[in-house]
This record gives structure tokens, C-alpha cells and sequence, in this order.
């Protein structure tokens, strides 16, 4: 886990609507170099957190990457891949195209993308962004056990390099493989937060897995 | 700002409109209904200008020009919110936009970049006036430079203003079809009101002057009104606006919120008269004496609105006055009631007060209108002669239109559909 100075830091943030407590006094923050993962079950908070997170004057220092976008379906990967980078000033990332094995895929309409393939590309795109911190929001789903053994190097590499990367992932056999810190939401609540060992010790169990921590928290 | 954001969202947004169905479907439609409304245009001024009374007065603007252009009016109408409404709400559903939010280039620049590709389609959806224009000069027939592109820039603000509603209708609501619904909503209301405004006078009647059909009827005039363009303007950047703040809202919207807000009080009262026939205007000795009175002119009309002796006077005389008498006040006093039967000896009278002197007529002609309120300003009237407008008959069959509109610009527009639509992406 990195050292250096939080990229991000919120304190404190509660969301309400409709009458609903959707989080709760969430404090939360992402370094440069670390993978630092939402977790929780459906309807926990993870992207209602990210989505207030991600508010436009901070646009200058994250990129986050909803769940459940296609976007430009009738256009083909190679031109949304371009066209992203364009408007970064950038050129595209061919590092990222070669780790989530885009390039057979380029030629192809976003429309007519399988529910992984689209994902990739969409990883692609947000890995494409000049912004150091980056939000994720469920980006293995979809992906079979090799794509998402690429994508996590990738991700990891990427971090190693100096990026901040916040994952939000239901998947936790996926999010113990690939996160370097934890943050456990529950109803809106944070449970817990911190690196698997510091988890395990609060469940009072140091062999738990991350689902049994979990459940010995909530 | 780095100018390969700008050219990336406008290029995408070209290659959006020009590949999608919609606006193919917009093109394939503009082709044959404006061939079908300039071949009987064409046809009907030639029979026209077969008959010596009506020859003399034939003019273009109202024989050619405005129903091959009432094609567009159909279009911007019905079919062009779909269009701009699409540009906008795609991006929204398919997730594209929240995305595109997070990118340096401000929201602006991608509304910006829609509009630029909308007017970029309107350009190309020209092509078949352009081309009725052509032939009608083949045919012979005559086309005053002025009052074409009065006519045209008319019809450019409408289109204008139609994007606007309906990118902030896009911006507005969740769906497409809401968006689609709402537009056609705002547009059979100003219709309502159009249609209450001219039996009526007060509010409505003030509110029925600026409808989008009513200052296109300005255009179609030959009258270039500063202030509806200005109003125009106004009203579209305030709905740009109001899609920029519902989508992202940022102060800097406010500032173009104010100027928006700002510009529709703005009333230069300039206008111009760029019909041929000079139709908006008196003859300049007449309008220079009316100019030079610098008293207040009160005109009260005992007239209902829906006396076709106020429409009459509405649109021959006071239309003129408007233009040129510096301080004109109008009152109509019965003008929200039917009084066309009521026993009232002041019905259908036109009282003018200038200062202290006062004059009561009956009469809607211009030259008598003219004379009493010269007279009554302690003016000469002028001589009037006879209009010097000619007249352009022309009787000549519309050759070559029906194969160019109903055979070649489909053909044309079907097979450049299909070639961009292959190629985007």
C-alpha cells in the first residue's frame, strides 16, 4: 500500500433520497500506486458512492467508468478508442488494447459487442484517461478467467506506474486477487476498511477469506 | 483550449447525423415535397400569368418562393425535433454522454458541436430548393437576391429555434419519445395560441406576434425585423442553456443564462423592407412625412379582432406605421369582443389624435389613412402614382422537376445513406 499523500479523501459523506439513506457517513481515500476496492453486495452503496464521488469539478483528477454504458454502439471499437484519446489529446493506448486483447475486435460495431468484449473496451477507454485517479465500476463482470487475469496485470501495471485505482466489485474472490485495500460497505454503512490482514484480524480470524470477513463484520 | 476537442465532437457528430436513419429519411422526404410544391407552384403561376389582370402584379416571393419553402416549414415542423432530439438523447441513454462530461471539453463545445452538425444538415437538406431555384431561373423566371435570402435566413432561425427546443427537450427528459412528445406539445400550442392571437387582442394577441409561425410570416414578407432575429437568437441560447444546466450545471451557464435573458428585452425597433414590391413600406415621400412628426400618434380602433376590416388594417397600414411614425400608440377597445352586431355607433370606426386635433374614419384603405393622419399633422400629402413594382409572368412548364425530385434525389439520397452509413465508425 502506498505511503504518499491521499489523491482523494472524502469525510463524512451522506446521501439520502427519496426518503432512503443510501450512505451513511462514509469516509474514504485513494493513494497514488494502490488498488483499493468498494465492496459489497448489491444495493450496498458501491455506485452511489462512486457517482458522488465522481462530480464534475473533480474531473481534472479522476476518470470513473460506469457499469452497464455501451456507448456509440453503431460506431466501430477502433474509432471510440481514437475518439477518446483525441479529445485527451492523447494517442491510443496500445499497451491496454494488446493486455485486454482488443485488437481482433476493433474492425467491429460497439453494437454488436459481446457483454465481456464491451467491457474490455470500456476498461480500454478509462485506462486511455490522462486522470491519475480512476473509478471502476464492476470491471471484471463479464469477463471469462483469462480476460480477467489480463485485465487485472493491466490494472495492476497501471497502478505500479503511479495510478490510483478504486474498483467496486460484488466478485470477492476477484477483488481479493487484485486489491491492495478494502473498503466493506453494508446498507450504505462502512463496515470496515484496510488491507485483507488488518480485516481478518477485526473478524478475529486470520485465515478468513474476504466473504467470511465479511459476514463476521456485518 | 486545444482545437482537436472541438474538431473531434463536431466530426463525430457529423458522422452521427449524416449515418443515421433519421436524418436519411429527412432527406429522402425534402426531395419530392419540395418538387411537389414547386411543380404546382410553377404550374399555377404560369396559369396566372395567362391572365392580363393578374400578369402585371405576379411576384415570385409569394408565386414560387413561398410555397416550394413552405416544403421546409413542413420539415422543420415535423421532422427535424426527431432529428436533433436523436443527436442528443442517444448519448444520454447509451451512457455516452456520461462519459463525454468527464473529458476537458466543456459542455458548450459539445452542444456547440451539435448545433454545428444540425446547421451542416440543414445546409445539405437546402440542396432541393437550391435546385428548384436553379430551374426556375432556367425556366426564365425572375428571383430577387434580397428577398430570397430574407426568406431563407427566416426559415434558418426558424430551424434554429427548433433545435434548441429540442436539444433542451433531450436534455430535459429521460427518453427520447418524452423529448419527441414534449417538442410536438410546444408546437401545437403556439399554434393554439396563433389561432386565439388573431381573434383576440391583449396578452395573447402580443404573445401570438412572436409564435415561430408568426415571425416566419415576417420574413415571408419580405420584412427583415431586427428584433425577431435578435428575439430569435435570445430564446435559443437561453434553450441551450437550459440543456447545458439540466445536463451539468456550472456558473458559467448563469453568465449565458443573464446575456440570454438580457437580449430578449433588446428591441432596436429597426427593420427592413427587402421585398421587391416594397409590399412593407409606403412610398418614401409618404413615410418621410409620417417621420417627421414628432408627436405622439394615437390610433384607437373600435374594431373586434376577428373583424376581417382589423386584419385588413393590421396588415396594410399599421405593419407600415409601425415602421416608420417614431412614437405610435394603438388601443382596441373592443378587440377581445364580437360587437358585429351590437348597436354601437362607434363600431367600425378609426379615431387618430395628434396633440390636441382629432379625426374619426371608416376606412382601412392605406392613401386615406395616409391623407388624415398627414392632414392631421399639419402636413401636405404627397402625389401618389401607380406602384412601380412590374410584375415577372412567366409561363413556362416545370421541365426536368418531377424526374429531379420524385427520381434522382431519392435515388441520390438512398445510395449516400448507404455508403455512410458503411463508413462510419
Amino acid at each position: 500500500m502506498s505511503e504518499a499523500a491521499p489523491l482523494l479523501r472524502i469525510e463524512g459523506v451522506s446521501v439520502r433520497r427519496g426518503g432512503r439513506l443510501l450512505l451513511d457517513d462514509v469516509s474514504f481515500s485513494a493513494s497514488r500506486g494502490e488498488i483499493a476496492g468498494v465492496i459489497g453486495p448489491n444495493g450496498a452503496g458501491k455506485t452511489t458512492l462512486f457517482e458522488t464521488i465522481a462530480t464534475r469539478d473533480r474531473r481534472e483528477i479522476l476518470f470513473y467508468m460506469p457499469d452497464g454504458v455501451r456507448p456509440w454502439e453503431d460506431r466501430r471499437a477502433g474509432w471510440c478508442l481514437d475518439f477518446f484519446a483525441r479529445l485527451f489529446g492523447r494517442e491510443r493506448d496500445g499497451e491496454a488494447i494488446d493486455a485486454l486483447q482488443l485488437a481482433p475486435l476493433l474492425g467491429q460495431r460497439v453494437r454488436s459487442l459481446s457483454k465481456g468484449e464491451a467491457k474490455r473496451l470500456l476498461l480500454a477507454l478509462a485506462l486511455s484517461t490522462p486522470q491519475p485517479l480512476l473509478l471502476l465500476d464492476e470491471p471484471f463482470d463479464g469477463l471469462d478467467f483469462r480476460q480477467t487475469r489480463g485485465a487485472m496485470e493491466l490494472l495492476r501495471a497501471r497502478a505500479a506506474a503511479g495510478r490510483a485505482l478504486v474498483l467496486s466489485i460484488h466478485q470477492l474472490a476477484d477483488a481479493t486477487r487484485v486489491c491492495d485495500r478494502f473498503l466493506l460497505l453494508d446498507h450504505g454503512r462502512v463496515l470496515a476498511q484496510g488491507d485483507l490482514a488488518s480485516l481478518r484480524a477485526r473478524a478475529g480470524n486470520g485465515e478468513a477469506s474476504l466473504e467470511e470477513v465479511f459476514l463476521a463484520l456485518e | 483550449m486545444r482545437w482537436s476537442e472541438p474538431r473531434a465532437l463536431v466530426s463525430k457528430d457529423l458522422r452521427e447525423l449524416f449515418g443515421s436513419t433519421s436524418y436519411a429519411l429527412l432527406l429522402l422526404v425534402a426531395g419530392p415535397l419540395t418538387g411537389l410544391s414547386f411543380i404546382a407552384a410553377v404550374r399555377n403561376y404560369t396559369d396566372a400569368s395567362a391572365t392580363t389582370a393578374l400578369a402585371s402584379a405576379l411576384s415570385p416571393l409569394d408565386g414560387v418562393l413561398l410555397p416550394t419553402f413552405g416544403a421546409y416549414d413542413l420539415l422543420i415542423t415535423f421532422l427535424v425535433p426527431f432529428v436533433a432530439i436523436r443527436l442528443l438523447a442517444t448519448e444520454k441513454s447509451s451512457g455516452a454522454l456520461r462519459l463525454l462530461l468527464q473529458t476537458p471539453a466543456s459542455l458548450a463545445t459539445q452542444l456547440g458541436a451539435k448545433l454545428l452538425a444540425l446547421i451542416a444538415g440543414w445546409i445539405v437538406a437546402l440542396i432541393p430548393s437550391a435546385i428548384a431555384l436553379v430551374l426556375w431561373r432556367s425556366y426564365g423566371g425572375h428571383l430577387d437576391p434580397s428577398e430570397t435570402a430574407n426568406l431563407l435566413l427566416g426559415l434558418t432561425l426558424r430551424y434554429l429555434l427548433t433545435c434548441s427546443i429540442a436539444l433542451a427537450a433531450a436534455a430535459a427528459f429521460a427518453n427520447a419519445a418524452s423529448a419527441a412528445i414534449a417538442v410536438l406539445s410546444f408546437t401545437i400550442g403556439t399554434w393554439a395560441i396563433d389561432f386565439f392571437g388573431a381573434a383576440n387582442s391583449g396578452w395573447i394577441a402580443t404573445l401570438a406576434r412572436y409564435t415561430p409561425a408568426a415571425m416566419l410570416r415576417q420574413f415571408e414578407r419580405g420584412l427583415l425585423n431586427a428584433d425577431i432575429v435578435i428575439l430569435t437568437l435570445a430564446i435559443s441560447l437561453l434553450l441551450l442553456t437550459l440543456a447545458a444546466l439540466i445536463l451539468a450545471p456550472s456558473k458559467k451557464q448563469l453568465i449565458a443564462l443573464a446575456i440570454g435573458i438580457a437580449l430578449l428585452f433588446v428591441r432596436t425597433h429597426r427593420s427592413a423592407d427587402l421585398s421587391e414590391d416594397r409590399r412593407n413600406s409606403f412610398s418614401p415621400a409618404d413615410e418621410r412625412l409620417l417621420q417627421s412628426i414628432d408627436k405622439p400618434v394615437d390610433i384607437t380602433l373600435y374594431l373586434a379582432a376577428e373583424d376581417p376590416r382589423a386584419n385588413d388594417y393590421e396588415r396594410n397600414v399599421l405593419t407600415k406605421l409601425r415602421r416608420v411614425v417614431r412614437d405610435l400608440r394603438v388601443a382596441y377597445p373592443y378587440g377581445g369582443r364580437t360587437l358585429l352586431f351590437e348597436n354601437d355607433p362607434r363600431y367600425g370606426t378609426i379615431e387618430y389624435r395628434i396633440g390636441a386635433k382629432h379625426v374619426v374614419s371608416r376606412s382601412t384603405t392605406e392613401e386615406i389613412v395616409l391623407d388624415e393622419l398627414e392632414t392631421l399633422a399639419g402636413l401636405t400629402p404627397p402625389k401618389r402614382g401607380e406602384p412601380a413594382y412590374p410584375g415577372y409572368p412567366l409561363r413556362a412548364p416545370p421541365l426536368h422537376a418531377a424526374t429531379l425530385f420524385y427520381a434522382i434525389w431519392p435515388l441520390l439520397v438512398a445510395t449516400a445513406w448507404l455508403l455512410c452509413s458503411r463508413r462510419t465508425g
